[in-house]
Parts: C-alpha cells; sequence; structure tokens
C-alpha cells in the first residue's frame, strides 16, 4: 500500500430492534442521521470529500443511489460523491475496505464508509407474476388490451412479498443454517447463553464507563441501544424457547441477534491527510480479506471468515496471538463459538486450504466491548460499527496494538480486517 | 384582538363545512378574536408521514411547513365561524410568508394561535390573511401569513396591486413528477379536505380540468430540495402563479441569493411560473 | 395556557395592565448597531481618554448641551443616542455638580436603547476621592432606574494607567446594542498594555476570528446561543454537552461549522479530554465558556446529600477541575498565554433565592473563582471573568408559572426578560483579545433586577 490508511473515528446512531423506536424512519432518515452526528464530531460541515461508500441490504427499488441521496441530506458539501455496496451482513466492513483501498492507492485522501439497514422500512415486493403482468399492461397498445391483460390478476398475485430471508440455494433461513452449524460442532445451550450474556454486560458497562460517548449520537430521543438488558442472566436466558433447530435446539431468541434498526459510519484518511487537517488517528487499516464457502454443496454457511482469517494471517505472518482484541460479529452467539473451535480444528483449517489450525483465542479478548447479540444487527450497518469501536479501543491499548475483525455474510461469504493503533 | 382558546385541535368535519359553504357577494366580515390552543404535542408517525410525502428527511427537527400544517385546522374552524363570511370555497390561496425564527424539534410542545384580517380590495375581489404564530411557552417560534384571494367577497376602496415576486424563465435544475394519488396523500398528512385537490368532479367544478395539488405541498417540496443549505432561522416567502394540475411534470430552479435562495416552480421548460419562491436567513 | 394567563393576555388584561403601569415592554436594539442619534461626550475635568477611545472606533461626538442654572432645563433639539461622561480625573465632590449640568438635559433626551455611559478613575487617593468614585455608583444605579424606554446606564472604572486603545472594546460593548441587559453595572478596566488596537484580534467585525473556544452546555438555550454569537464572530467552536443532548448538540455543530463534543463535564478527564481534542486539531485554545449548568431545588429542609453534591458539582467543581487542567503549561491543547477564562453565575449567586441555596453556593462560588484566579493568572495574561445572567427567556424559564415569571421578568430596569443573545453578547466581550485589560470582573447580564447587590 502506498499510503497508511487510517481510522479517525466513526459515529452510529443507537441501534434498537425493528419497529419499534425508530418505525418511522427510512434508511435515508438514519443514515443522514449518523453521518451528520460524525460531521459534527469532527467538524467537517461544508467540507467536500473524496468519497462515502455506503449501503443497505434491505433497500427500496428508488433507493438505488442512497448514500449519494443522504449526502445530499446531510451537512457535508454537496458536491460529496457517494457510491452504493452491498455484500449483505459484511456491507459496513466492505464498505470500509473500498474507502480504505481507494485512500491507500492515492485515488481518494478522505472518505467515510458507512452502512444502514431498517427492517422497519423493509420493501414489500410484488410478487413476480403481478410485476409481469403490470409489465405487459403499460407496453399495451389500446385501453382494451390493457383492461384484458389486468383481468388476468388473481387475488393470490396480490399478496405481498415480503424481503427474503432465506437463502436463495437452500430455501434455509440464516437461522436454519446456523441450526445445522450449531450440532455439527456440538455447540451447547450454556456456550451461547454465556456469550449473549456477556455481550449484554459488557455493553452495558461499556455504556456506563462513556465508551459511546463519542462514538454514538443520539437519534429521535434515543440515547442508547434499545435492545440492550444489562440485566440479562443466564437464569432469564434458561428459560427461552428454541428458535431453531427443532425442539430439541439450542438457539433461541435470546442468543440469536433481532431485526434491527439503525446506521453507522466511520471516517476514514490517509495519515497525511489527517496529518495535515489535524484530524486525530485511532488506528490503522493493515490488512483484509474476504472469503465464501459453498453452502449450496453442504458447507457451513455462517464460516466462511474462518477460511479468510487462516490466509490473512498467513499472508500478514501473524499468529491468534498477536492480537489484543478480536470483534466476531454475533450473528448468532452459536456462530462465534462454532468459528472458535474451528480456529483449533486442524482437519477442517486444512481442509480450506490452510497449513494448519488458526489457533486458540483468550476468550478475555474477545467483543469485549458487546457485540451484535447486544447491540443489535442492522445489517449492512454492524461493519462500521465495529471498525471504530475496535479501533478506539486499542488506540487505548497503545501502539502497536491490533486487531481483528471477522464478519459473516448471507450467500456463504465473511470479511476480515486488521487495525493496528498507531 | 380577543382571544378564543380551545383545549384541543377542532375535528375538521363540521367546520369545514360551514368554512366550505360559498357566500353571496357581501361586504367581507371577518371574525374580530384569534383562537389559541396550548400544550400541543407534535405526533412523530404523523411528522414522519408529512416528511416522507413532501421529501424531507426525519430529524429532531421539523419544517418550518410542518407548523404551517398544525395552524391550518384552526383557521378552518376561524373561518366557519358566524362571524365570517369568507369561505375557502372559492377562495385562492395567493402568497404565503413564514418565518421561522429558531429550530423547532419535534418533542416540543407548542402553542398555536391563529387568526383573520387585513382584508383589502383586489381586482377580482378581496384578499385577506390568515396569520398565525407557534409558540414554545411564551417564544415566538414560528410566524406565518397566508393571502387568499376570495373572488366573492367586496372591500370598499381602490384594488391594491399585489407584489409579485420577480421571475426569469430558465432552464430547470430539476423536474419533479407527480402522480395523482398525491393530492390524496398530502391530504392525509396535512388534514386538507378539500376536494379540489384529489376529486376530478369538484376541480372542474372549479375550473380546473383534473384535481390540483395543495400549494402548501409545492412549498414543503421547495423547501426540502433546498435541505443542508437551509439556514437555521430564515423567513420564506411564496407566491402562487399557477396551481399544478395531478398527474403533472413540473421544473424546480434555485439560485443562491446574498441572504438565502430564490427558487421557482415552473412548467417543464421553465417558461412559465407555478410557484416563486424566496428564502432569507434572519438573525436571531 | 392557564387561565390567569389567557387574561392577562386579553384586551381587557392588557389595558388592565397597562394601568398596573405594566405596559409593553420596549423593543432592545441588539447585535452590533451603534445608536441611532449622536454620542455626547462630556469630560469635566479634561480627561481626553474617552475622546481618544471614540475617535479609535470612529466615532464622532458632540458637546453636550448643559444646564447652567434656571427652573427649566435646557433641551436638545433632537434625541440624542448616547452620553459618555469621562469622568477620571474628578478629584473634588463638588465636581459632582459637573455631572448633574450634563445628565439633566439629556434625560429627557436620550433615545429608546440609548445609552449613559459613565467612565470613572479606579478608587484611589484620598478620603474624598475615594467617597467621590462610591457617588459615581450611585449617580449611576440611580440613572439606569431612572431612563425609560429600554436606555441604560453603566460606569466603567479605569485603573491610572489605562489607555483608550484598553478602554475601546469596552466602550464598543457599551455603545453597541451588544450590551442591551446590561444596566446599571459597573466594573473595572484595567491597563493591559497593548500597543494599537488592530494587532489584536480579527477584524472590529469578528474580533474572534480564526480563535478556538470551548462552549460547554451549548447543545440548546444560552449555551446554544452562546455558541452561535460566538461563532457569528469569528470563532471555531467547540461545542461541548453530555451524550444524551448528542444529536442537538450535533445539530449547533454543523449549522455554525464547530465541532460537537459528546462529554459529561463532571467526569475526571474531562479538562483532559477537552485539551486533547484542540491538541489533536492542531490548534490550541483561546478561551473556555463554562456555561454547563443544573438546578435541583429544594428548601434546605428538605434537601439531600445528592442534590446538593451534584449541583456543586456539575455547576463549580467541574470548571476548576477543567481549569486546572487547562492552565497547566504541560497540558497539549490547554489555554494558551492571553487565553480566557469565561464563567456563568447568576443573580442568585449575589442575592441568594429560597429553594435553591445550592444553587446559590454553586453560582456566588463561581463569583469566588473569577476573583480568586484573576490576579494568579494576570502574568500569563490571561483574563477570567463571569455574567451572572437574570431573568433570561429560555425553554428552562418557560416552565416557571406563569404569575411567578410574570413578576420576575418584570422587577428590573428594562421591565421584560432578556435573551439568551444578551448572554452571549456580553461573553463575547470578554473573550476579545482586545479585552485584555478586562479581568476577575463579574457583569450581571439582568436589567438592572432587583435581586441582590
Amino acid at each position: 500500500m502506498n499510503h497508511d490508511v487510517v481510522v479517525v473515528g466513526g459515529n452510529r446512531v443507537p441501534f434498537t430492534k425493528g419497529g419499534t423506536h425508530y418505525a418511522e424512519a427510512s434508511n435515508h432518515d438514519l443514515l443522514t442521521a449518523a453521518i451528520d452526528g460524525l460531521v459534527a464530531r469532527y467538524g467537517l460541515a461544508g467540507t467536500r470529500l473524496d468519497e462515502v461508500a455506503g449501503g443497505a441490504v434491505l433497500k427500496h427499488a428508488n433507493d438505488f443511489n442512497l448514500t449519494r441521496e443522504v449526502v445530499l441530506s446531510s451537512a457535508l458539501a454537496p458536491e460529496t460523491p457517494a457510491v452504493d455496496l452491498q455484500q449483505a451482513c459484511a456491507t459496513g466492513l466492505e464498505t470500509t475496505m473500498y474507502i480504505a483501498n481507494k485512500i491507500a492507492l492515492g485515488q481518494a485522501r478522505v472518505g467515510i464508509a458507512a452502512g444502514v439497514d431498517s427492517t422497519s422500512d423493509a420493501p414489500i415486493a410484488v410478487s413476480d407474476s403481478l410485476r409481469r403482468i403490470l409489465h405487459a399492461a403499460s407496453g399495451a397498445r389500446t385501453a382494451k388490451d390493457r383492461i384484458g391483460i389486468l383481468a388476468k390478476i388473481r387475488p393470490s398475485h396480490l399478496a405481498p412479498v415480503p424481503p427474503r430471508v432465506s437463502e436463495p440455494r437452500t430455501g434455509l433461513t440464516m437461522g436454519e443454517h446456523q441450526a445445522i452449524t450449531t450440532k455439527r460442532w456440538g455447540v451447547t445451550r450454556e456456550q451461547q447463553d454465556e456469550i449473549a450474556v456477556a455481550s449484554h454486560r459488557n455493553l452495558a458497562r461499556a455504556w456506563d464507563e462513556g465508551f459511546f460517548d463519542d462514538l454514538v449520537t443520539p437519534y429521535l430521543s434515543l440515547a442508547r441501544d434499545g435492545i440492550m438488558r444489562p440485566d440479562s442472566s443466564m437464569e432469564k436466558l434458561a428459560k427461552l424457547k428454541p428458535a431453531f433447530g427443532g425442539p430439541e435446539g439450542t438457539m433461541t431468541a435470546g442468543n440469536s441477534t433481532a431485526l434491527s434498526d439503525g446506521a453507522a459510519a466511520v471516517l476514514l484518511a490517509s495519515a497525511e491527510y489527517a496529518e495535515e487537517n489535524h484530524l486525530p488517528v485511532l488506528a490503522r487499516v493493515v490488512d483484509a480479506e474476504v472469503a465464501a464457502v459453498d453452502h449450496p454443496g453442504g458447507s457451513d454457511l455462517l464460516m466462511a471468515p474462518v477460511g479468510a482469517t487462516g490466509r490473512l494471517l498467513a499472508r500478514q505472518g501473524l499468529t491468534v496471538d498477536d492480537f489484543a482484541l478480536v470483534e466476531i460479529h454475533e450473528a448468532f452467539a452459536a456462530t462465534v463459538v462454532a468459528t472458535l473451535k474451528a480456529w483449533e480444528d486442524a482437519d477442517y483449517c486444512r481442509s480450506l486450504g490452510l497449513d494448519g489450525p488458526i489457533g486458540t483465542l483468550d476468550t478475555s479478548r474477545l467483543n469485549v466491548n458487546g457485540s451484535s447479540l447486544a447491540t443489535g444487527h442492522p445489517f449492512a450497518a454492524t461493519g462500521a460499527r465495529i471498525v471504530p469501536s475496535l479501533a478506539k479501543m486499542l488506540a487505548a491499548r497503545g501502539p502497536g496494538s491490533k486487531g481483528l475483525i471477522s464478519v459473516c455474510a448471507a450467500g456463504g461469504q465473511g470479511v476480515v480486517a486488521i487495525l493496528e493503533a498507531v | 384582538m380577543a382571544q378564543v382558546v380551545l383545549s384541543e385541535i377542532p375535528p375538521l368535519g363540521a367546520a369545514f363545512a360551514r368554512a366550505m359553504v360559498p357566500t353571496r357577494g357581501a361586504a367581507v366580515r371577518l371574525p374580530e378574536h384569534s383562537i389559541v390552543i396550548s400544550r400541543v404535542d407534535q405526533d412523530p408517525v404523523r411528522l414522519a408521514a408529512y416528511n416522507r410525502v413532501c421529501g424531507f428527511t426525519l430529524r429532531d427537527h421539523v419544517a418550518p411547513t410542518w407548523l404551517h400544517v398544525l395552524t391550518f385546522p384552526l383557521h378552518i374552524h376561524l373561518l366557519g365561524d358566524k362571524a365570517s363570511s369568507i369561505r375557502l370555497m372559492g377562495a385562492v390561496h395567493v402568497s404565503n410568508a413564514m418565518t421561522l425564527h429558531r429550530p423547532v424539534r419535534f418533542d416540543e410542545t407548542l402553542t398555536l394561535e391563529v387568526g383573520v384580517g387585513n382584508p383589502r380590495a383586489h381586482a377580482k375581489g378581496a384578499l385577506i390573511d390568515l396569520v398565525g404564530q407557534v409558540r414554545v411557552g411564551d417564544e415566538p417560534v414560528w410566524d406565518g401569513v397566508s393571502t387568499y384571494l376570495s373572488s366573492s367577497a367586496k372591500v370598499a376602496g381602490e384594488p391594491q396591486p399585489v407584489e409579485r415576486l420577480p421571475f426569469e424563465p430558465g432552464q430547470p435544475q430539476a423536474l419533479w413528477r407527480l402522480p395523482s394519488d398525491l393530492g390524496r396523500r398530502y391530504r392525509d398528512v396535512s388534514g386538507d379536505p378539500n376536494l379540489i385537490h384529489t376529486n376530478r368532479l369538484a376541480a372542474k367544478a372549479f375550473g380546473f380540468q383534473r384535481p390540483i395539488i395543495h400549494g402548501m405541498w409545492t412549498h414543503a417540496r421547495a423547501l426540502a430540495a433546498l435541505e443542508g443549505r437551509l439556514p437555521d432561522a430564515y423567513t420564506a416567502t411564496v407566491g402562487f402563479a399557477k396551481p399544478v394540475l395531478l398527474p403533472g411534470t413540473v421544473g424546480f430552479a434555485a439560485a443562491p441569493t446574498e441572504r438565502g435562495f430564490s427558487t421557482a416552480v415552473t412548467n417543464r421548460d421553465g417558461s412559465k411560473p407555478h410557484m416563486l419562491m424566496t428564502v432569507e436567513a434572519v438573525g436571531r | 395556557m392557564k387561565v390567569i394567563e389567557k387574561a392577562y393576555y386579553s384586551p381587557v388584561g392588557k389595558k388592565v395592565a397597562a394601568k398596573a403601569g405594566l405596559s409593553e415592554p420596549p423593543r432592545l436594539r441588539r447585535g452590533r448597531d451603534y445608536p441611532r442619534g449622536p454620542v455626547v461626550l462630556a469630560a469635566p475635568a479634561g480627561s481626553t481618554l474617552v475622546a481618544e477611545a471614540l475617535e479609535l472606533l470612529g466615532r464622532t461626538s458632540e458637546s453636550p448641551v448643559l444646564d447652567t442654572g434656571g427652573d427649566k432645563a435646557p433641551g436638545y433639539g433632537d434625541r440624542i443616542g448616547a452620553v459618555v461622561l469621562d469622568a477620571t480625573g474628578l478629584t473634588d465632590l463638588t465636581q459632582l455638580e459637573e455631572l448633574r449640568q450634563v445628565l439633566r438635559p439629556a434625560m429627557r433626551a436620550i433615545e429608546g436603547s440609548g445609552r449613559v455611559i459613565i467612565v470613572g478613575s479606579s478608587p484611589e487617593g484620598d478620603w474624598e476621592r475615594l467617597a467621590l468614585t462610591q457617588a459615581l455608583d450611585g449617580i449611576n444605579r440611580t440613572v439606569a432606574k431612572e431612563l425609560r424606554k429600554g436606555a441604560t446606564s453603566n460606569l466603567v472604572y479605569v485603573d491610572p494607567d489605562v489607555t483608550a486603545v484598553d478602554l475601546l472594546p469596552t466602550l464598543a460593548f457599551l455603545l453597541e446594542g451588544r450590551s442591551a441587559f446590561v444596566d446599571g453595572q459597573a466594573w473595572t478596566v484595567r491597563a493591559a498594555g497593548l500597543e494599537e488596537a488592530d494587532t489584536v484580534g480579527g477584524p472590529a467585525e469578528r474580533p474572534l476570528a480564526g480563535l478556538t473556544i470551548a462552549v460547554t452546555g451549548a447543545a440548546r438555550g444560552i449555551g446554544e446561543a452562546i455558541a452561535r454569537t460566538l461563532a457569528r464572530d469569528g470563532a471555531e467552536i467547540i461545542a461541548i454537552d453530555i451524550p444524551p443532548a448528542g444529536e442537538a448538540l450535533a445539530n449547533v455543530a454543523n449549522d455554525i461549522g464547530g465541532v460537537a463534543l459528546q462529554l459529561d463535564i463532571t467526569a475526571p478527564d474531562a479538562g483532559e479530554r477537552i485539551a486533547a481534542l484542540v491538541a489533536g486539531r492542531g490548534g490550541s485554545l483561546h478561551g473556555i465558556v463554562h456555561n454547563a449548568g443544573v438546578t435541583r431545588d429544594k428548601m434546605l429542609a428538605n434537601l439531600d446529600q445528592k442534590k446538593w453534591a451534584q449541583v456543586l458539582d456539575i455547576n463549580l467543581a467541574a470548571q476548576l477541575r477543567i481549569n486546572k487542567v487547562l492552565l497547566d503549561p504541560a497540558t497539549q491543547g490547554g489555554l494558551v498565554d492571553g487565553g480566557r477564562i469565561v464563567g456563568v453565575s447568576s443573580m442568585v449567586g449575589f442575592g441568594g433565592n429560597a429553594g435553591q441555596t445550592n444553587y446559590a453556593a454553586s453560582k456566588a462560588g463561581v463569583i469566588g473563582l473569577v476573583r480568586a484566579m484573576a490576579p494568579d493568572l494576570a502574568a500569563r495574561g490571561i483574563t477570567i471573568n463571569a455574567v451572572a445572567p437574570g431573568f433570561i427567556e429560555t425553554e428552562m424559564t418557560q416552565l416557571i408559572p406563569f404569575v411567578k415569571r410574570e413578576v420576575m421578568r418584570r422587577t428590573n430596569s428594562l421591565d421584560q426578560g432578556g435573551k439568551p443573545v444578551d448572554v452571549a453578547e456580553t461573553i463575547g466581550y470578554f473573550l476579545d483579545p482586545r479585552a485584555a485589560g478586562v479581568t476577575g470582573q463579574v457583569i450581571r447580564v439582568c436589567g438592572q433586577n432587583l435581586m441582590g447587590q
């Protein structure tokens, strides 16, 4: 890389459960709020940035230029260009790498990477057959033809099609896929609930310590994450019924992420730009890797980051012990447990083409200020939530501290990245 | 001016019905009292819907046109008073001016006060002003004046020429496509049930080929187009030149001025204005 | 709106109110506007200090009409904008008569929002001189009460070596609309040794151009007005408020092109975090305005430890801690030499108020802090001052019951509540790099409220 890329800081709105506090807010509204808060934090009002990259997983057709429209609503200079990207739940990390790579190559000096999702404002599509009929009708030459075509509409055509939550090629939902993985890797209910309790308690502690004071800006009078349950306990979680994997399943609503609303943004710059413009620097973006698994062929859908991690560490000559902190996105608590087990499994790692096991993680370094179970997981926002939080934690640990981010995504994909405090 | 204090925003039904009944061309009589209503909490769900229809991003601060919408039922109520000879039926919204004195948050509790007055002669009838003020506690945060032309009314005296905002034809910077259901959608968020905006027959009765969009939607949409560049306190002055038929496509152009913007909503090629608006920052 | 409030605003109520002397309050001249009418300058002892300062300001002045005898005072042909009395150099009590000769004709001629400004020598010298110095204060306070239609009177004491350059920002502040709600006040200007007015600060319209200033409690109310007013004067604002106020704070910051810092000022590292932000941005801190404050009102008989500690910590102890950090020369991003500290006290800090022991203690403490720290900071050219607002129309004061609020509003010489911008303008005056000779002062922005001293 020609230029060092640094994380200046970030901002997000508090995340919350879909259909609650932000029920009336659209992706556009949420992302504008997140970016305006970031602009205020770094005094960027009226500034032209080189680029803003953002995205949403659940997107209306007329939001094709969502991020650019958000820029125009925001306090940034209207001459700031923007791009929409989407890589399912890894969108926020992929937008970070998109901007980081441009900066590294000298194509940009400063930019914002962002992600947003609103399950409250999810698009409802019309059925395939209705859409075909409507297209045909609009192409009809005469009114009579049009009426004839429209007469083909049946009540069943009118049922709205909610956004697909299942994998197109397997027909299984994310939870159903994870349930297979959970069973295959022998992840217990207790292991999952422990992760969930820790997530809530760590997040609540971080809030109480003021950790998020310069990472979150309230929106619509919501000042803290709405899903967080500081009083979460093993006893309470034990009472929940299985949600995936049948009656014997171990995955519950308590150890799976809730459908969430939220937006997050990261300010990235070249080291030179940050210095010239007196922007603070939390960490350097070191490297990243993306991977996919053959889930239609039976591989574990949410385990793609394992292969990416192994290859990334090999390229950088690093081991698990070199990381002061590790952030593994909690799509499900079981995803985290299975991922860590896979890191230690020599045979599995070799099956991915790695030389050997990745290693064993000291879990005291894992998700220390909570993760998606407690914070919520507005799909595309999660990566952009993690990057500035981890960068801030690394900065507090001193120069040279390294952190690893691992985010799984639909489609059997995963993105991992390394940050290092400077 | 005496005040009548209401404890809640009046339902629009009966008052609107009265306010809609045309009157004969008698001399103008207007209610001398104002109407005040305090402790008005803003409904965030309706606000969000309003913002969607008009093109505003949902923020913790509201648009000044939203505050106008809140005062509107009080105007209807006032014009439906038996002391009023002016009816909204047949009255045309010719101009509007509003000042946002400071940003107003969606969670602020408001006091609304409206009055009507300043009848004056016009070549085609009489002009009256519907005035409104929104306060937080005693602090005025918004003031508005809507000027209507009532063709059935008469006021003694020389007709005063109406001041027109300057217009230069020019290429529109944007085209807005207004769908046929826009009148209904704006009705639902504004509470203005005038059938001229939603019903073809009613529109025809007033000489329009098709329903016309509410002038206040056009006003709001023009402000939304300037989003992100508006000062925190400003006066927006609007002149309505020609109604916009639904469905329809209009042009929009904005040019910066010394203290704000000069904007025009025009026909598609920018040759004729539908609405002209100036925005000027005001000191605090 | 309560019944009584309705009655008050009704036409009948307004007539009753007018009969009771509660007429519509005058509209005050605000901002940088000078008085419309001419400035009349009188210097009975022949001092040229004020004349030179006026010249530096580019203002012309006229000679006074004098009342030299007879029952009927001679009049001015037209309204006058201001009377400036240069009373420096007066030595004996009989010379006060010359002040009367100037003031009597002027009292009826002064325009709405006009000004009387008395400039006297700081207390020094023999008994008679000291008595005379104090007499000026009695004149000032009474003139302020007798003036009508928003006109004000204020008194400035000047130390012996004070030059026209030192006096300039004070004179400008008093003549302009910025001092609209400052009435009946007296404060002191010291010699600052500034050479030329135009060697410090930005242009007169933007005296704070390029200077970084931190404002606490900046999301709403008076703090928001301070941030906006200082930004208008050219300052780069670090707007600080508690995290839950973040969205309003971001809005203010983006409006004025400033930086938002979500920070609880009672955090032990609050000072360090402000300094770190300044240092990180490569700047240096010109000033800090300690505006953040809370009330937790209870009669002392019901006042618990928590309410006591909270108010004292937020309103007083926090700024002491922050000041210590920012004043430490080792702190990167701390206050520069020649910097400014401004506290926000309250008239309650002078007069006390039932139900507000904790608040009064904290606000009186701010006054104490200003007076204590000023001499110690003088060597570094850092000034520390405070404003003490009276009744200011804010969201907070809107919550006061109507009758009480109306009484509080009216119990001052200007017959109305002040606006947040009035407090902000006075703070802007303290922050002006030219106001280097103003330190250790507490200026009440209260329209000469009856409460307290």
